[in-house]
């Protein structure tokens, strides 16, 4: 036996109950804390749980969450303040400059690295890249990680502004459209209603 | 007796004689102690750890703690990138108690850049680091449970820091690794109504620490385990250079909140917002296992008095100092030490004027209160092991870094 | 036992012969078969359709036990258990686990000793079967009238330690050696206080026979319990809970299974349906020990529902209706012993194997003892008096 198994058998002795009365409240100390706790435990049980059923049912997240980027595509100026804040250099991004117009060509960020730091949104002197709510991110691909966050991805610069100079097109029509009904409306008004007007509404043709 | 001819004598040897002068019992039956090894992957070491233990049956005759395996060379990454950009590894060492981390390193930062932190900056800093507190104290808490086989305590546990989670969500986006107290202040103002939500959970929390206690702390069954159970002496406590509530549960009264204060400590302790739990020996001897894990318990109450404190004295203004998007360290070293909720927590920064630091070294609470299991497990129970490792709280992201 | 009057019940039950009494299986099979058929086949068919029912009935109780534990244990602790598996909060979760265990592949660890592995869980089961063996249902649905009942069941049920000893051994592994000492130990000190305390219930009976001490608790309209006969029966029905809770090692002593210290104990290395085999026997067994809780404690199959089918009513212990509803109480006060082990397992840590130790020798058996000797000078001083 070595010396520290002496010692081992000799606090055990030492530990012994002293007298019959520690004896009785070890009985009763143990029945007391057990009932406290069963008592507890009961009154959850009998509760409704909290856990929620995801994905049936999902918790509701907060606007700051850090989840995937987005990036305001219009805004962003290619200085790459936000590469350079990344501490593990997963942000990419090639631009094409025609004067003060830039042709995107890709702004990826790697999921696989990304840490979700937001060291990347703070530098920003445009305020055009921001973290999302998103989270889930699954793919069945490694190089579906590497995602792509431009909106206007595939499509030539070109493209890009006769898609813009039609969708101004269109919405100055729709103003004038309204413009004129809104006169027609007030001249009705105006005479008491005597003369329909006929509002054929102009056919614009799209450009 | 009879006769044991030579060749016998081989596998069973001489019966010894003990110091009271008998003979030992049992002599001829020739045993080796069992080398059995709590390995990296096991439920109860928190961690991935390794504990070599060589057990008489059921008695512990020697253990060896083996680290390293979770070491992801985070000092070594301090040296190579930029002082924001260091901010984010500060989170995942202690990944429990991430505020605390990344506070530590921003106050090495900031005692060279000399900048001042405006007062709301330093009361939301305050109110995170002990919410953070609070929640790493129930996972430890939980933990322990676990490992000693009440698994509810440890949900119950979860429920309140999940709600503390989601508190930290509102505040900055991340539930566990939040890089929030930046150098120089903190980085987002804190939203409309998360302060209200904060004193709600103060309210609530209050009367769940009385369950907590309830059903785990005073159970007859859970104190017999802990009580007298893995004995830290003040001497070996002081010895070992263990900090936190180790220290605290045997006695020794120093806490750095209080004894080196930083942030607001000194002017919240002089106003009675909190006081410093120590271990007393109440259910058994001092520095037992019960009596440091009734310290961490004592300190989740008390961090409340610190965040009704601040949450009682916060006013409005900015949140982050002047120190510019691009940060100019003057060249110098600093070490700050914090009390994390496992001790004390170092940051250790040298500065050449460059873009990022050129040494940063971590002590670790940790990795330096781990270094007494290896005194202290000697003669105690194989299941005692469980006990003690569970309640020195340990963390291997913060032992090995 | 000295002085004892048995009730005229249980002298008639005493004195019917074997052949002429038996369960209603029996009865029925002699009322449906014709002439030809020799009269030796019926107790052997009889004999085969009990040990189906037993069989199924066990497979059954541990299928819903594991999903009661699942469900109580997740309510206690503010979570759904299962919810997913057939709709209704998860019902069908053991079949699907079931059905998963089947398929896995079947392995034996090397350097473990094949034919004791794999016999072990067997000798487990085996075991267990045959203690449900003397179990009662009704007044007259039994598998077997066996006169030494509850000395049959303990005998049987100690039989699983053999198992797990065996399994311990055979998986040579050292956590499986640890976890298999410690059951021997713990079963070995706990079924002292076990049998003592169900001496207490057994002077009240007046026979081991279960079936005999469920009739016998038929007074009071059905309300003539044992717990109410004497006032040292009921420390003695917890110290029978407590040695219980030892015996079939649920928490807090659940030292040889589920170990989060040391991994899994004795069923490490059992994966498959050997594993489902070891589990299937915990159910049984907390099961089967409820239901001798519930019949020498609680009254067993006789409760005011049975004894108004009977007597109220008129039609007898003979009947099918107040057989079923003998048989419905006595499943229903077993669950909720069963229950009730659930309630305690998520409530209380674990205890370490030396504190398991003095707990068995230094306070249950002395204190089952005094219950004992309380007991038997009640009985004997009620006796004298009147």
């Amino acid at each position: 036996m070595s010396e520290q198994q002496l010692d081992l058998r000799a606090e055990e002795q030492a530990r012994q109950p002293a007298s019959i009365g520690d004896y009785f409240k070890n009985i009763w100390d143990a029945v007391t804390t057990t009932v406290a706790g069963m008592k507890i435990t009961g009154r959850y049980f009998l509760q409704k749980p909290i856990t929620v059923q995801y994905p049936d049912e999902q918790m509701p997240i907060p606007e700051r969450y850090r989840g995937i980027h987005y990036l305001e595509q219009d805004k962003c100026i290619e200085c790459n303040a936000c590469a350079r804040a990344c501490p593990i250099d997963c942000i990419e991004m090639e631009a094409v400059r025609h004067g003060k117009e830039l042709e995107w060509i890709k702004f990826t960020i790697d999921y696989q690295k990304c840490m979700f730091c937001e060291l990347c949104v703070y530098p920003c002197p445009a305020d055009c890249i921001h973290m999302g709510t998103e989270f889930a991110f699954v793919t069945e691909d490694r190089s579906e990680f590497n995602l792509d966050l431009l909106s206007y991805k595939g499509m030539s610069r070109d493209a890009r502004i006769r898609m813009k100079e039609a969708a101004e097109k269109k919405a100055a029509k729709e103003a004038a459209k309204k413009a004129k009904a809104k006169a027609e409306a007030e001249k009705k008004a105006a005479e008491g209603g005597d003369t329909p007007s006929e509002d054929g509404g102009e056919e614009g043709t799209d450009a | 007796m009879p006769e044991v001819t030579a060749s016998a004598k081989k596998f069973f040897p001489e019966p010894r004689i003990l110091p009271g002068g008998e003979r030992e019992f049992m002599m001829d039956v020739a045993t080796s102690d069992l080398e059995v090894s709590m390995g990296p992957q096991h439920p109860a070491t928190h961690g991935v750890m390794q504990v070599l233990l060589r057990a008489d049956g059921e008695m512990v005759t020697a253990a060896q703690p083996h680290l390293g395996f979770l070491h992801r060379c985070a000092e070594k990454i301090g040296e190579n990138v930029e002082w924001l950009q260091y901010l984010p590894y500060t989170d995942r060492y202690d990944y429990l108690a991430a505020m605390n981390n990344n506070l530590g390193y921003s106050m090495a930062v900031e005692a060279l850049l000399q900048v001042e932190i405006p007062r709301r900056a330093q009361l939301i800093r305050m109110i995170c680091v002990e919410l953070n507190r609070i929640a790493s104290h129930l996972v430890a808490f939980g933990t322990y449970g676990l490992d000693l086989g009440a698994f509810t305590p440890f949900l119950y546990a979860f429920r309140e820091r999940e709600w503390l989670l989601m508190i930290f969500e509102k505040i900055c986006g991340a539930r566990l690794t939040y890089s929030y107290l930046r150098i120089g202040g903190v980085f987002n103002d804190a939203p409309p109504g998360w302060l209200q939500e904060v004193e709600h959970f103060c309210d609530v929390f209050e009367e769940k620490w009385k369950e907590y206690y309830d059903l785990l702390m005073v159970n007859k069954i859970f104190v017999e385990r802990t009580a007298r159970v893995g004995v830290i002496t003040k001497e070996q406590a002081l010895d070992f250079g263990l900090t936190g509530p180790m220290l605290r549960g045997s006695g020794v009264d120093f806490d750095l909140r209080r004894d080196m204060p930083y942030l607001l400590y000194r002017q919240a302790f002089e106003d009675g917002a909190f006081e410093v739990p120590l271990g007393r020996g109440e259910k058994g001897e001092l520095g037992d296992c019960w009596d440091r894990i009734y310290v961490r318990v004592k300190e989740m109450m008390e961090a409340l008095g610190i965040v009704r404190w601040c949450l009682g004295c916060i006013e409005e203004g900015p949140v982050l100092g002047e120190v510019g998007k691009t940060l100019k360290v003057p060249p110098g070293e600093a070490y700050v030490a914090i009390e994390n909720p496992r001790g004390e927590l170092g940051h250790y920064v040298l500065s050449d004027g460059g873009k990022g630091s050129s040494r940063c070294r971590v002590r670790g609470p940790s990795f330096c209160n781990l270094a007494i299991i290896e005194d202290i497990m000697p003669g105690t129970l194989l299941a005692d092991a469980v006990a003690i490792i569970g309640s020195t709280d340990v963390v291997i992201g913060e032992t090995d870094r | 036992m000295i002085g004892l009057q048995e009730s005229p019940e249980v002298a008639a039950a005493a004195a019917a012969p074997i052949a002429g009494g038996g369960n209603w299986t029996l009865h029925f099979l002699q009322g449906i078969t014709p002439e030809a058929v020799p009269g030796w086949i019926l107790p052997i068919v009889t004999a085969s359709i009990s040990v189906g029912v037993v069989i199924a009935m066990i497979s059954v109780i541990a299928m819903l036990s594991v999903w009661l534990e699942r469900k109580v244990s997740g309510h206690i602790q503010c979570r759904y258990g299962p919810m997913y598996a057939g709709g209704w909060h998860g019902w069908a979760q053991t079949i699907a686990d079931g059905v998963k265990l089947l398929t896995k592949e079947d392995m034996v660890p090397s350097g473990a000793d094949k034919p004791l592995f794999m016999l072990a869980p067997a000798i487990v089961l085996g075991a267990i079967f045959g203690a449900f063996v003397a179990m009662p249902l009704a007044p007259d649905y039994f598998f077997a009238d066996i006169n030494l009942g509850v000395f049959f069941i303990l005998g049987m049920s100690s039989l699983t330690t053999i198992g797990v000893v065996m399994s311990g051994w055979a998986s040579n592994s050292k956590w499986s050696l640890y976890g298999a000492m410690r059951e021997a130990a713990q079963v070995v000190a706990y079924e002292i206080p076990l049998g003592i305390s169900l001496m207490v219930a057994l002077i009240c009976a007046g026979t081991f026979n279960l079936i005999d001490a469920s009739e016998a608790q038929r007074d009071f309209w059905g309300m003539g319990w044992f717990i109410f006969k004497n006032p040292f029966v009921i420390p003695a029905v917890v110290l029978f809970f407590v040695a219980t809770l030892a015996e079939t090692k649920r928490a807090p002593f659940d030292l040889p299974e589920a170990e989060s210290e040391l991994v899994a104990g004795f069923l490490t290395e059992y994966s498959g349906i050997r594993w489902s085999f070891f589990f299937m026997e915990e159910y049984a067994a907390m099961f089967l020990m409820s239901l001798v809780m519930a019949v020498f404690f609680f009254g067993g199959f006789e409760s005011p529902v049975t004894y108004l089918a009977a007597e109220s009513m008129g039609l007898g212990y003979d009947h099918l209706v107040t057989n079923l509803l003998g048989a419905v109480t006595l499943i229903v006060k077993s669950m909720m012993g069963v229950l009730l082990m659930m309630w305690i397992r998520w409530t209380l840590p674990r205890v370490r194997i030396d504190q398991v130790m003095t707990m068995g020798y230094k306070y249950l058996t002395p204190l089952a003892l005094v219950c004992v000797l309380g007991a038997a000078l009640w009985e004997a001083g009620k006796q004298a008096i009147l």
